[in-house]
């Protein structure tokens, strides 16, 4: 019961997250379809470190769909879906060296690529055409920026649950 | 804050570097004295513009879902205007260098510019 009102609250995060990062307009800086600083990201990295990777999926399939349905529409979830799971399974495979070999940053910076990389093949697949990968490179780019950001967020708010774990 | 590093943190990062500096790489073109753009839609191939016959601006509108319309001028060539919700096709801006492209997702209209030789084109119709 708690780690469904738990993940819950992880969910409407999230979605409020995506809507701040709507209003933030990153592609009059960097036109590219499929830019964004995926905020969204940091309670997915949140629920696969704090919870479990089975809230973790829950958590990134159902604000997939709840911020496509309330400000994007069919395709819009299709191009988030494949960029979050990419990401969601390649951060899952990071952690596996959790500590050992990566830190967050690390994790962070796969997760962000990987995003991109599922959302340029979906967009590929969709309008039938191979061009678009030109812009992967600068993508990949850019996840090594925002995968810096999303990963010094969701240290400290990982760092301070850990911290007081028994209080939650 | 401190953000501590890890081997594998420089691996993650290094990866990515390698793996943009090699798409990019196989996706470059030689800078052509002849560019011709091509404008897809799903796949369709619906224009053909060599970009270094025409000197007088003009536009090509296109329909679909999405309706917009794609500008040339002075070689060059935009999404000059569209009704796509993100806009991200206009924001773009011209694009003239072969191995450039222009996407409105939403309409599913791929912008891209595409060197040859004069040796390709049998005819040119004038």
């Amino acid at each position: 019961m708690k780690k469904l009102t738990l993940n819950s609250i992880l969910i409407s995060l999230a979605v409020v997250l995506s809507f701040i990062e709507r209003l933030i307009p990153l592609n009059l800086i960097v036109p590219m379809p499929g830019i964004k600083l995926g905020f969204a990201n940091i309670v997915t990295m949140f629920a696969l470190f704090c919870v479990d990777i089975p809230s973790a999926i829950i958590i990134t399939i159902l604000r997939c769909i709840l911020s496509s349905l309330l400000f994007g529409g069919m395709t819009s979830l299709l191009y988030s879906l494949s960029g979050a799971f990419l990401a969601l399974i390649a951060m899952i495979l990071l952690k596996l060296g959790y500590n050992k070999v990566f830190t967050l940053l690390g994790i962070s910076i796969g997760g962000a690529a990987a995003h991109n990389i599922g959302q340029i093949l979906m967009a590929s697949i969709m309008m039938k055409n191979f061009a678009i990968f030109a812009y992967l490179p600068i993508l990949l780019l850019a996840s090594l920026v925002t995968g810096l950001i999303t990963a010094i967020i969701a240290s400290g708010v990982i760092g301070i649950f850990e911290k007081n774990k028994g209080f939650i | 804050m401190k953000v501590k590093i890890k081997f594998g943190d420089v691996l993650v990062i290094l990866a990515v570097i390698l793996s943009s500096a090699i798409i990019a790489m196989s996706m470059h073109q030689e800078d052509s004295e002849q560019r011709v753009a091509v404008i897809s839609q799903n796949n369709a191939e619906i224009g053909r513009i060599y970009l270094d016959k025409y000197q007088e601006p003009y536009t090509i509108p296109y329909s679909g879902q999405y309706p917009g319309i794609i500008e040339v001028n002075n070689g060059k060539v935009r999404f000059k205007e569209a009704q796509c919700p993100d806009q991200v096709c206009v924001h773009t801006g011209w694009i003239e260098k072969p191995g450039e492209i222009a996407v409105c997702l939403p309409s599913g209209i791929i912008i891209k510019i595409e060197g040859y030789n004069q040796s390709d084109v049998d005819i040119i119709v004038r």
